[in-house]
């Protein structure tokens, strides 16, 4: 049978997980009021038990301790007992679909930020600062250290007593137990730092505390890293030998191994591999703490694909796949492998949209998925065809708006009609994608051709649109998904010009797409710091052209994420692309047969100048609105979009008006500039009425 | 002049005919001993004729009409024929009565002759052309001699030359009737049909709604029987008597999936090889449609040679054989009431246990379940991974229960564990009471034994049969009809047996009952495709429907269905022998299932769900009633909300 080794049940403890996929667990950041799990963070879970998935470990960094702020990243509070009915609600929401659910708890120790909420004084074992977090923090005296003993066993408690199937201790990312584990961090020479036994010490009384509180018949596991990536810190052959000790307590139900430590920006990148990794790069360290355990192994980290699960589950190496950004993509993925439609599946591309944006303290959203995590608000994840009239529904523009404006109408059942003026679909995936290491973002357009031929849409490409082609269709309704184009013609001292021959500068767009030959030496100047900079550096140094990116902010790809922009510095440092911050692009000439490029200092106002043969601007994109208002009029809504009605998910209410004529809707970055989950996320809330 | 010559003939028809009749017999009787009652039999065979023939023969309302005249005509006719002109007793009502009897024959044959003119390809040619004028010739010439006998006509009418030309219509009339029945001609069915039915090895098939499709069991513990069929002396004596009766009609043909796919089996022309092999000779006189792919006059046999040859051609090519998918629509159809299937599975027997020739993947799927009683070669102890989130009650755990859920091995199949979830759903729903024998449960044998595989299939049985024996449930439900069947039909003589019902029909039990309620049926036209072993094999016809209409479906029905359905290729192991043919069964099937304009076609077997859905830009989904019912599903107004920890899902 295929996928026979995803579908072998598995015992964990005492108990029984259907499949050997697991949800891993993350900070979902939906947890409020306190900490107390929200509807929506129960109903996020429900569709993944609804879609299949064996086990999932919510609740990423859950706090057992008041002093461990929760408030930052909405955290599960479970160091009150106010938690208990909110477990209750969640674990009868997984349980009514046969999936199983536990919680991550943890203490985060000196990873975490004081300054706000309770105005808390972090804790660690000898006061060493931590760098991502910029946090400072105490040396934690004994009696905090029993104090927080008693914290682990009363959380896995309230776990319990909720209904939940266990808690995972996290022993990983550099919390408290780890902290203590790490001669990195851990300088202590009394009984709780030291030799092996010491360093130890810690995290086994808090096993052994949390055991003695749950009994036999609860599940007690061990998040774990399976090598800290530090010469300092703790070595693969250090994390085989802790594994070992703690397994032979005989009281770890399972071990969960994340490959990489993760208390820099550049270990960090790790953790949650992005599109730049490999599949599975660190599946040889879970295999080797699974070399020298007795009890179940759980291993996530870049893997996406049923296939690839299949062949890790088959060659043995490790006893669970973790695929919890695959679930965040589709929480349907184990019942569309069960349904045979694997084609179907909403793969991750490994943008690190949601990650990026846990960092920053905000909801965990997919980049291509805008149901997930929205299941409370009624946004589907299944579009379900309509009983009402079947409408003919043209939308203009195949980037990832249009793509899923297309998709969510032909599912409604309509008969749709989809113009992109480019010979393929993806907008301006199709150009992020030609980035080096940036090719998997290509996934989202792959998924929708797909779809869109699954569902017969009538794809006309390399179809420019013009509003006699789309009122000779008789649209019922008219969707514009037209995106826009680079805005270099801001500041006419850059020199931009409709005329390639003329103009000074080119754009970001026209280096990806190889519109424009790569130059030799290359001034990139990005007041955006998004992903198109960073992107064009990187493609251009790859050509073999010197680079310097400049921008006015306060780095280059300031705004790109935190598990992102350390594998772009990988790859600038090492290709000797020059970054400098906090110059503005001034002026734009000629200059023999080069260009001059002057540039001002944020700061001081003093000039600069660079001699280039080229020149790229990064400076966002401009919407084109040319087609918006040439139909504008002639709709039945004037193009208005209800707002109330939009934020609230319900229909737009002029779709049951009656009349004559076509409705008309626009989205994306022809409305304005945003990104590809703004993009999809408008063209699904809209569509899903039609 | 005639009335001297006219007891001569008939007696020295008659006479000939016995002695016809007695070489055929001897023919028959190179088969293997069989203990049917003779005489119980002879008693029985007029009701046989009478009722259970004609039912199959009636569905053609003509050719019943046009038989009954016809052979009801000649029989009556014949009797008379010996009483009136060969014994004299020409006085009285007789001779009336034999002008009415071969008149109605007349009337019949015109009809057979109507028949003739343009004849379906199923039918036979050769001498079956000239029977309309034979039977006219014996019917006109009874007639014609019988005038003068009740004085219509002066006893000396005509010329000796007309008594001559009459006496030689007489000849050619009793040459066909009296003389060819047991000497080979086309009336040898009356001759051998009749005595077929008298002795025919299914004897309780016969009756009102009986019917008896379970396959025999062979003896392994008899040193000297056969392991199987391999030359035509191994059939049984009333087997070949049973090839004897075939008409040619060629009934069986045009039901036949394998022969409309092009793959090289036609249900008559094995039936006539047989018949060549019991009395020896070539097929090159066969006068039917072929096997597709294969020209007439190529094979031979004898009563003693092999049927399939080691090498080379004999009687039939082994591909023949395998191209069966075990339907029976041929056995269904067969106004002979001829077993083709038994035949077929003898044959294949001897392939599979003497020879250890099962083609392509049989050999593989028959090691399989030798080592792990499932056909996929899976590990058994995963029979249950589909159902980890579902907890089961085991019967190893319980012991008893109301109902023994039977999973059968589309509990290995992806697509089946939908199945399965959707039926304990609806058990759950339907607070039915049951269990299941999980790892304990074996494949039931099905597939081994319609690959010939007696051994295997005995081996399986028997230890289900001991497995079962430990538990107390009062039926077996199962949504496999293969299993169905073999547990109902085909256990009990190896010990085993059981209530068994197929879900459809529990299913429609559960309603009746009011213990299931439906939301209103929202989609579109919908056909029902019934599986030949819950049909044909095992005639529920009735409950799947009912289950469809309680779920407000209005069934759009195929040409085929009911006891016509059309096989969807994949039984008796045709998927697994896979002969190739010109087309694929399952995709003429779908082709029905689109001229209905349905877009779902209900099933209500795991092996007919995988042969459909394989077939590529198929315009209909394919659903189990099971799943169309738990998607239906809707709390009964009575039932109190059950908390239950179980997944809710199908999938």
């Amino acid at each position: 049978m295929a996928f026979d080794a995803i579908f072998q049940p598995i015992e964990i403890g005492k108990l029984t997980i259907r499949n050997r996929v697991v949800s891993t667990a993350h900070a979902e950041v939906y947890a409020t009021d306190g900490g107390m799990t929200t509807d929506r963070y129960v109903k996020y879970y429900e569709e993944k038990a609804k879609g299949g998935c064996g086990l999932c470990i919510c609740g990423g960094s859950s706090v057992v301790s008041i002093d461990s702020p929760q408030g930052w990243w909405s955290s599960v509070n479970l160091a009150t007992d106010r938690i208990i009915p909110h477990f209750q609600n969640l674990a009868d929401a997984v349980h009514k679909h046969g999936g199983k659910i536990m919680i991550q708890i943890t203490h985060m120790g000196r990873r975490s930020r004081w300054d706000g909420y309770d105005w808390s004084t972090l804790l660690s074992p000898s006061g060493i600062r931590e760098p991502v977090h910029r946090s400072t923090c105490k040396t934690i005296e004994e009696e905090e250290i029993w104090r927080i003993i008693g914290d682990f066993a009363q959380a896995a408690r309230r776990a319990k007593e909720g209904g939940l199937d266990g808690v995972e201790l996290s022993a990983v990312h550099q919390h408290l137990i780890d902290q203590f584990w790490s001669p990195r961090v851990n300088k202590r020479e009394d009984q709780w730092g030291g030799s092996f036994e010491n360093r130890m010490r810690f995290g086994m009384e808090v096993l052994k505390a949390v055991r003695a509180e749950v009994g036999d018949d609860f599940v007690v596991g061990m998040r774990i890293c399976g090598d800290e990536f530090h010469p300092d810190g703790l070595s693969h052959d250090d994390m085989k030998q802790i594994a070992a000790y703690y397994d032979a307590t005989g009281q770890v139900d399972f071990f969960g191994v994340v490959g990489s430590g993760c208390d820099t920006h550049n270990t960090l990148a790790n953790v949650i591999p992005n599109m730049s990794y490999p599949p599975e790069p660190f599946l040889h360290l879970a295999a080797g703490i699974k070399e020298v355990v007795s009890v179940p192994v759980i291993h996530a980290q870049n893997i996406k694909d049923p296939n690839q699960a299949q062949r890790i589950l088959e060659g043995g190496y490790v006893d669970l796949v973790g695929m919890t950004r695959a679930h965040i993509a589709d929480p349907h993925l184990i019942a569309k492998i069960k349904m045979g439609q694997v084609d179907q599946i909403k793969q991750c591309v490994g943008a690190n949209y949601c990650i990026d944006r846990q960092y920053q303290g905000l909801d965990v959203l997919c980049i291509q998925n805008a149901a997930t995590s929205r299941e409370y608000m009624g946004l589907p994840h299944i579009i379900e065809k309509s009983e009402g009239p079947k409408r003919k529904v043209v939308v203009v523009g195949g980037g990832p708006g249009g793509m899923e404006a297309a998709r969510v109408a032909a599912e409604r059942g309509h008969e749709v009609t989809l113009f992109e003026a480019a010979e393929a679909l993806g907008g301006q995936i199709t150009i992020a994608a030609q980035a080096p290491q940036r090719d998997q973002i290509a996934g989202i357009t792959r998924w929708y051709q797909l779809e869109l031929a699954r569902l017969n849409v009538d794809l006309r490409l390399g179809t420019r649109a013009d509003e006699a082609t789309l009122l000779d269709l008789r649209p019922d309704i008219v969707v514009l998904a037209t995106g826009g184009h680079p805005f270099l013609e801001q500041d006419p001292q850059w020199g931009y010009s409709e005329n390639p021959e003329e103009s000074l500068v080119v754009s970001t767009w026209d280096i990806l797409s190889g519109k424009v030959a790569p130059g030799k030496n290359v001034l990139i100047y990005d007041t955006i710091c998004e992903f198109a900079g960073l992107s064009a550096a990187d493609y251009l140094a790859d050509k073999g052209a010197k680079v310097e990116i400049v921008t006015d902010d306060i780095k280059p790809g300031a705004a790109v994420g935190g598990t992102t922009f350390p594998t772009y510095y990988r790859s600038l440092y090492e290709k000797e692309v020059i970054m400098s911050s906090d110059l503005l692009l001034h002026k734009v000439y000629r200059e023999g047969d080069g260009l001059v490029a002057v540039l001002e200092n944020e700061y001081t106002g003093a000039l600069e100048e660079r001699v280039v043969d080229q020149v790229v601007v990064e400076n966002g994109v401009r919407p084109d609105e040319g087609l918006y208002y040439a139909l504008k009029e002639q709709s039945r809504n004037k193009g208005q979009v209800d707002l109330e009605a939009l934020y609230a998910i319900q229909p737009q209410p002029c779709l049951s008006e009656a009349g004559d004529g076509f409705l008309l809707f626009r989205l994306g970055d022809c409305t304005a500039p945003r990104n590809t989950h703004a993009a999809i996320y408008d063209a699904l809330r809209i569509c899903k009425d039609f | 002049m005639l009335e001297t010559l006219l007891p001569i003939l008939i007696f020295a028809a008659l006479g000939l005919a016995v002695i016809g009749a007695w070489r055929r017999v001897r023919l028959w009787r190179q088969g293997r001993p069989s203990a049917v009652p003779l005489l119980k039999g002879l008693a029985a065979m007029p009701r046989r004729y009478l009722v259970d023939l004609h039912h199959v023969v009636g569905r053609d309302k003509v050719m019943s009409n046009t038989h009954v005249a016809t052979a009801g005509g000649f029989v009556a006719a014949a009797v008379l024929m010996i009483l009136v002109h060969g014994l004299g007793l020409a006085q009285g009502v007789l001779g009336w009565l034999l002008l009415a009897a071969s008149a109605t024959m007349f009337v019949g044959s015109l009809f057979v002759a109507r028949r003739r003119r343009n004849p379906p390809a199923r039918l036979s040619k050769g001498p079956w052309m000239r029977l309309p004028k034979s039977l006219m010739a014996f019917s006109l010439s009874v007639f014609a001699i019988t005038l003068p006998a009740v004085g219509l006509l002066p006893a000396d009418f005509g010329h000796w030359l007309l008594a001559l030309l009459l006496a030689a219509v007489v000849v050619w009339g009793l040459g066909e009737m009296v003389f060819g029945m047991t000497w080979g001609g086309p009336m040898k069915h009356a001759f051998a049909g009749a005595l077929h039915l008298a002795f025919h090895r299914r004897a309780e098939r016969f009756g009102e709604g009986n019917r008896s499709t379970g396959l025999k069991a062979l003896d392994l513990d008899d040193e000297a029987a056969p392991l199987g069929v391999e030359k035509p002396a191994d059939f049984t004596w009333n087997q070949l008597l049973g090839f004897d009766a075939c008409v040619q009609c060629g009934r069986c043909e045009a039901v036949c999936p394998a022969f409309a796919a092009g793959q090289p089996l036609n249900p008559k022309k094995l039936i006539q090889d047989m018949v060549v092999g019991l009395a020896g000779g070539s097929d090159a006189n066969y006068a039917g449609s072929p096997y597709p792919g294969k020209p007439v006059g190529e094979h031979h046999g004898t009563p003693h040679g092999p049927i399939v040859a080691r090498e080379g051609k004999a009687l039939v090519d082994a591909e023949t054989l395998w191209s069966c998918t075990t339907c029976r629509a041929c056995v269904e159809e067969c106004p002979m009431m001829i077993e083709h299937v038994d035949a077929i599975v003898d044959m294949r027997r001897h392939l599979t246990l003497e020879r250890g020739q099962t083609p392509n993947k049989g050999a593989e799927v028959l090691d399989n379940l030798i080592a792990t009683d499932n056909p996929g070669g899976f590990d058994p102890g995963a029979r249950l991974h589909w159902a980890a989130d579902l907890n089961l009650p085991l019967m190893a755990d319980v012991k008893q229960a109301e109902v023994l859920l039977w999973l059968g091995d589309g509990a290995f199949d992806m697509r089946n564990q939908r199945t399965l979830r959707a039926l304990v759903k609806v058990l759950r729903a339907a607070e039915v009471e049951f269990a299941v024998l999980g790892n304990e449960e074996r494949d039931s044998g099905d597939v081994a034994r319609r690959l010939g595989d007696e051994a295997t299939f005995q081996s399986l049985a028997k230890r289900n049969i001991a497995t079962l024996a430990q538990y107390r449930f009062q039926r077996i439900v199962t949504c496999d009809p293969h299993s169905f069947h073999v547990l109902g039909n085909e256990y009990g003589e190896l010990g085993g047996q059981y209530e068994v019902r197929h879900h459809s029909t529990f299913i429609a039990e559960l309603f009746e009952a009011g213990r299931l309620a439906f939301a209103p049926w929202k989609g579109g036209n919908v056909t029902y495709h019934d599986p030949c072993y819950l049909g044909r094999y095992n005639g529920e016809y009735e409950a799947p429907r009912n289950v469809l209409k309680a779920l407000g479906i209005e069934v759009k029905e195929m040409e085929r269905s009911g006891f016509r359905s059309r096989c969807c290729g994949g039984g008796g192991g045709a998927p697994i022998t896979d002969i190739p043919g010109e087309r694929r069964i399952p995709d003429m099937r779908m082709n029905d299932v689109k001229e209905t304009g349905a877009e779902l076609v209900a099933v209500g077997c795991p092996q007919c769900t995988a042969m459909l859905e394989g077939v590529v830009d198929a315009t209909a989904e394919v659903r189990d009633i099971a799943e169309l019912v738990a998607d239906a599903l809707v709390a009964r107004p009575a039932a109190g909300a059950t908390h239950r920890p179980q997944a809710e899902e199908v999938i």
